[in-house]
């Protein structure tokens, strides 16, 4: 009999596997790997581009797995492109290293205006269901990343997590820290106790809502170009990845 | 919804407070409370604790003691202990429990409220809609034969179908809870699954999605992410049908089975399966000293009008409506 898992279990398994050291810069980091067609290449990376320089991405490393290389358990066909992203769950595990004790709880959809997210409007939670939330919402036509990206308003894929306040501090340095290393993607950091974007957190606890990783493929997905992600799908080495500015 | 409401904030306000007053075995006043406060992130003066306390003490939740100094009571503490749990978020389980609460179908009489799914298509695609819905209910699996025509235009507070367009109603499986509810039978509504079929027999649930944690119907997810094989299980025999799970208490299993029954032959709803006792029914975790019933949905018709090509919006666990207003399609 093969046991149901829900997605919570293989989020955890893989934030064990991050080694990621935002102040050193070296490191495993956990990716989505998304499939394109080699003819979509420049279009898709000039989108990704604009996600990123719009603070959707979570980070502006990406990696070009070419037509004919293997990555992971994955070889790329002829004609197609691999291009793997860094997944939202390595701010978790990078946290979870750093000592904080932190629960992924669900993925979501954020209202955003005037470049202010306003609240959560639909959420799954990650112990709910087998299927990645993110995965789910980017097929509900839920999201706006279009607009958002134009106009600064729309909703776009967020995810939340919580740890202890006694934490707070730690919490603080290592997002500091990320966002040195070039990780744009925490969107708000609740105070104890308080909704964080209108959802509540657990007793002394904080939230921290963090931008979905697969924000710049719904973007591309908007656009009614064809691309497959697989979330959480690949353990990368920060060093292979390089910044989307360099890629031609 | 999950949107803050005032008087959720007042009351997680009023329970900070009993909890700081819980922690501290001596009387303390509204200043040192509100310091407390702003630590665990409720920015609040004095002032403001002043006005919570003098709603705690009418509660009888608290009590003056000595010069201004409060202590929580005995009530107060069993408050503290129950609190905040009804206060969670807007998820698919409140719409299903406020529409159980709603059915009233009698199996013996035959009349009463049911759920329906409510599903929009474009008019022209009417006819060829029929024949595939007429498929799927006339197939191997058992799939209610009631459904409603809603004609354009038709406005109610529940159901609005624009012009140029049709509404049909399906009977949505969750009803059998309903009449399961009002036979004194305490269910838990748990999962909307994709359940794989092999030899026209459910194999094993793929995925899985709980309704009290989320805020998307699953039927629905499963349907737009195209994960259903109705047409490859009504044809061949193996593929994907969509179906859910409830869970009961074991106790009241042989009840159950006599209403589930009947259940069956009025034609309301069809039974995938019965588990055992604490055991998984189609690989689906069950809780301890509770019985998995596994049912195939009613929107499995209209997941097969999607699959063939047709554009269908379909809203599962959609409203109430009298049995009487749904004919059988022949």
């Amino acid at each position: 009999m093969n046991e149901i898992m829900f997605i919570i279990s293989k989020i955890e398994s893989m934030m064990y596997e991050v080694t990621f050291d935002p102040v050193k810069g070296n490191g495993k980091i956990i990716t989505n790997l998304s499939i394109i067609d080699e003819a979509d290449f420049k279009e898709v990376i000039g989108f990704l581009r604009q996600a990123a320089h719009s603070g959707l991405a979570v980070s502006p490393y990406i990696k070009i797995i070419r037509p004919g290389e293997k990555i992971g358990d994955v070889r790329i066909e002829k004609g197609k492109i691999g291009i793997a992203t860094l997944c939202s769950i390595t701010i978790d595990g990078v946290l979870l290293k750093a000592g904080v004790p932190v629960k992924p709880k669900f993925g979501g959809v954020v209202e955003i205006h005037d470049g202010l997210p306003l609240r959560f409007t639909d959420m799954l939670t990650y112990d709910s269901t087998t299927i990645d939330p993110l995965d789910v919402l980017m097929s509900q036509e839920l999201t706006s990343i279009t607009e958002m990206v134009n106009t600064g308003s729309g909703k776009i894929l967020a995810n939340l997590r919580e740890a202890p306040m006694a934490a707070r501090e730690r919490i603080e340095q290592v997002l500091d820290s990320l966002i040195k290393a070039g990780f744009s993607c925490i969107l708000e950091v609740g105070e104890p106790n308080s909704d964080i974007l209108g959802v509540q957190v657990g007793r002394d606890k904080l939230g921290i809502a963090i931008i979905g990783g697969t924000n710049p493929m719904a973007l591309v997905q908007e656009h009614g170009i064809d691309i497959n992600t697989q979330e959480m799908s690949l353990l990368i080495d920060i060093s292979e990845m390089s910044h989307i500015d360099e890629i031609k | 919804m999950p949107a803050t409401t005032i008087d959720s904030m007042v009351q997680r306000k009023l329970i900070e407070i009993l909890r700081i007053l819980y922690e501290n075995h001596h009387p303390i006043g509204a200043r040192l409370i509100a310091d407390r406060m702003n630590e665990r992130g409720y920015p609040i003066g004095e002032r403001g604790v002043r006005y919570h306390l003098r709603i705690l003490d009418e509660r009888g939740l608290t009590q003056r003691q000595g010069y201004d100094g409060r202590v929580i009571t005995e009530l107060g503490i069993n408050e503290l202990n129950n609190a905040l749990v009804g206060d969670r978020l807007g998820f698919i389980i409140s719409r299903i429990e406020k529409l159980i609460y709603d059915t009233t179908f009698n199996l013996r009489t035959g009349q009463g409220n049911v759920i329906i799914n409510m599903s929009i298509i474009d008019k022209n695609d009417i006819e060829r809609t029929m024949d595939v819905v007429r498929h799927v209910i006339y197939s191997d699996y058992p799939v209610s034969p009631y459904i409603k025509l809603i004609e354009e235009g038709t406005v109610t507070s529940d159901i609005r179908i624009p012009e140029g367009k049709v509404g049909l109603a399906t009977m949505c499986s969750i009803t059998i809870d309903g009449i399961l509810m009002k036979s004194g039978i305490p269910v838990n509504t748990k999962y909307g699954g994709i359940l794989k079929v092999e030899d026209r027999k459910p194999v094993n649930f793929e995925d899985i999605i709980v309704y009290n944690g989320t805020t998307v119907d699953p039927m629905r997810i499963f349907i737009s992410k195209k994960m259903t094989r109705v047409l490859d299980a009504v044809d061949k025999g193996s593929g994907r049908l969509l179906a859910n799970l409830r869970e009961i208490p074991a106790s009241a299993l042989s009840e159950a089975r006599i209403i589930l029954e009947s259940v069956m032959q009025s034609g309301i709803g069809g039974i995938a399966g019965i588990g055992k006792p604490g055991s998984p029914v189609f690989d689906a975790p069950v809780d301890n000293g509770k019985v998995g019933i596994a049912v195939y949905a009613g929107v499995n018709a209209m997941a097969a009008v999607e699959e063939s090509g047709i554009q269908v919006n379909t809203s599962p666990i959609s409203t109430i409506i009298d049995f009487r207003e749904l004919k059988k399609l022949e």
